[in-house]
């Protein structure tokens, strides 16, 4: 009776949701934080461009910088395997025509993320 | 109830209202500007959060060491918390009981809260140096293990319990430690929340302390964390409002548990006559 009392406190219940919610976000980070970014390209009528350079840049505290480039396939998909930042931007190239830099917040690092818009290329005015 | 009653009683509640939103307002602020990108400065002023998110508190998370610094602080409010409860109740035990000197004790000890900190935070110091704690979590939470507030707290508590009690406990063959153990503190859970409650906000928002005797950064506590982040960033930049509320969150949900015990033993003895 006195253990149930003790159980059913706010003293133990508060940390218990606590340490349960922290267990089970670091759970869930854990399967989704391979550092995988995928994306298309297409352009400015809407067409999948394959070949075009992808960009990625990492936040480095209050700039951001290049961290790597990868190209897309025949279909304007791209893919980073190893992002390890929270803070990224995504730009593409193809000849004279580049892409909007786009900002991707995550909610943690690495985590896997699959770009919902297209990186839409415009030709350089 | 009288209808003048009443009236005084609406009275009572709308300028209590009032005043809970003049207290509460910098609170909503700090949290509006930490989950919007807006400046504080922005003019005019948005009421509501425009586009909320929580991503303020992701970079925060990432762009210190914020977990360190976490930990650093939970485990020197822990040992604080902890210091303070034994100390202070037995501390607060001993005044209780009738020894030679006892009032110059209780002058002495009162008179010494009137020393500020600062005024002692040399011989503080030089103290923690020769036991070797620079630069330690021990070190960090030893100004702090045991506050005379507190003791005062736990004196009053226990003043409050019969002396029938204790004499019955006595006559039943329990030593001092085990009355305090058995009777008092069973007696006195306000007492141990306000404890529990003051040592972990002081340890918690300490800031002169951790500066002065942490080398390392993997030392440091979230108040330096703080410092160090303003130094870095804007001061006006939604992160560092994230940051405050990360800070705050910890003391505010401790005092929230606690808070009806924490009221009660603020006031308990203070009406024994």
């Amino acid at each position: 009776m006195r253990w149930r009392r003790v159980l059913s406190s706010r003293f133990v219940i508060v940390p218990t949701v606590i340490a349960v919610t922290i267990v089970a976000w670091n759970v869930y980070v854990s399967l989704h934080d391979h550092g995988l970014l995928q994306g298309r390209v297409i352009d400015a009528a809407g067409h999948p461009v394959g070949g075009a350079t992808v960009i990625l840049f990492a936040h480095d505290f209050v700039t951001q910088v290049e961290k790597a480039r990868t190209h897309t396939d025949a279909a304007g998909a791209f893919r980073f395997d190893d992002n390890d930042s929270h803070l990224v931007q995504l730009q593409a190239q193809d000849g004279g025509a580049t892409s909007p830099r786009i900002t991707i917040r995550l909610w943690f690092r690495a985590q896997d993320h699959v770009l919902q818009q297209p990186l839409r290329l415009a030709p350089a005015a | 109830m009288t209808r003048r009653d009443r009236r005084l009683l609406w009275l009572r509640h709308s300028v209590l209202m009032v005043i809970s939103v003049v207290m509460l307002a910098p609170f909503y602020w700090v949290l509006k500007a930490s989950i919007t990108g807006e400046n504080i400065y922005d003019y005019p002023p948005h009421l509501w959060p425009v586009r909320p998110n929580l991503f303020n508190f992701v970079d925060v998370w990432y762009l210190i060491p914020f977990p360190r610094y976490l930990l650093n602080s939970i485990i020197v409010s822990l040992i604080a918390v902890a210091g303070n409860l034994v100390l202070n109740a037995i501390a607060g035990y001993a005044l209780t009981l009738p020894f030679i000197g006892r009032r110059s004790v209780i002058v002495l000890l009162l008179s010494c809260t009137l020393i500020p900190f600062q005024a002692t935070i040399i011989p503080a110091y030089l103290i923690t140096a020769h036991l070797g704690l620079l630069n330690s979590y021990l070190g960090l939470a030893l100004p702090l293990l045991s506050t005379i507030v507190c003791i005062f707290v736990f004196k009053a508590s226990f003043d409050a319990v019969p002396r029938s009690l204790i004499d019955a406990a006595r006559i039943d063959g329990l030593g001092e430690l085990r009355i305090l153990l058995r009777v008092m503190l069973p007696l006195s859970t306000p007492a141990v929340a306000t404890n529990v409650v003051l040592s972990f906000i002081w340890s918690w928002n300490n800031f002169l302390w951790p500066l002065i005797i942490t080398r390392t950064q993997d030392m440091q506590t979230l108040p330096l964390g703080l410092a160090r982040f303003l130094s870095y960033m804007e001061d006006t930049t939604a992160a560092l409002y994230a940051f405050v509320v990360m800070v705050l969150a910890p003391g505010l949900l401790v005092f929230l548990m606690a808070q009806s015990a924490f009221m009660r033993g603020l006031t308990t003895g203070a009406t024994k006559g």
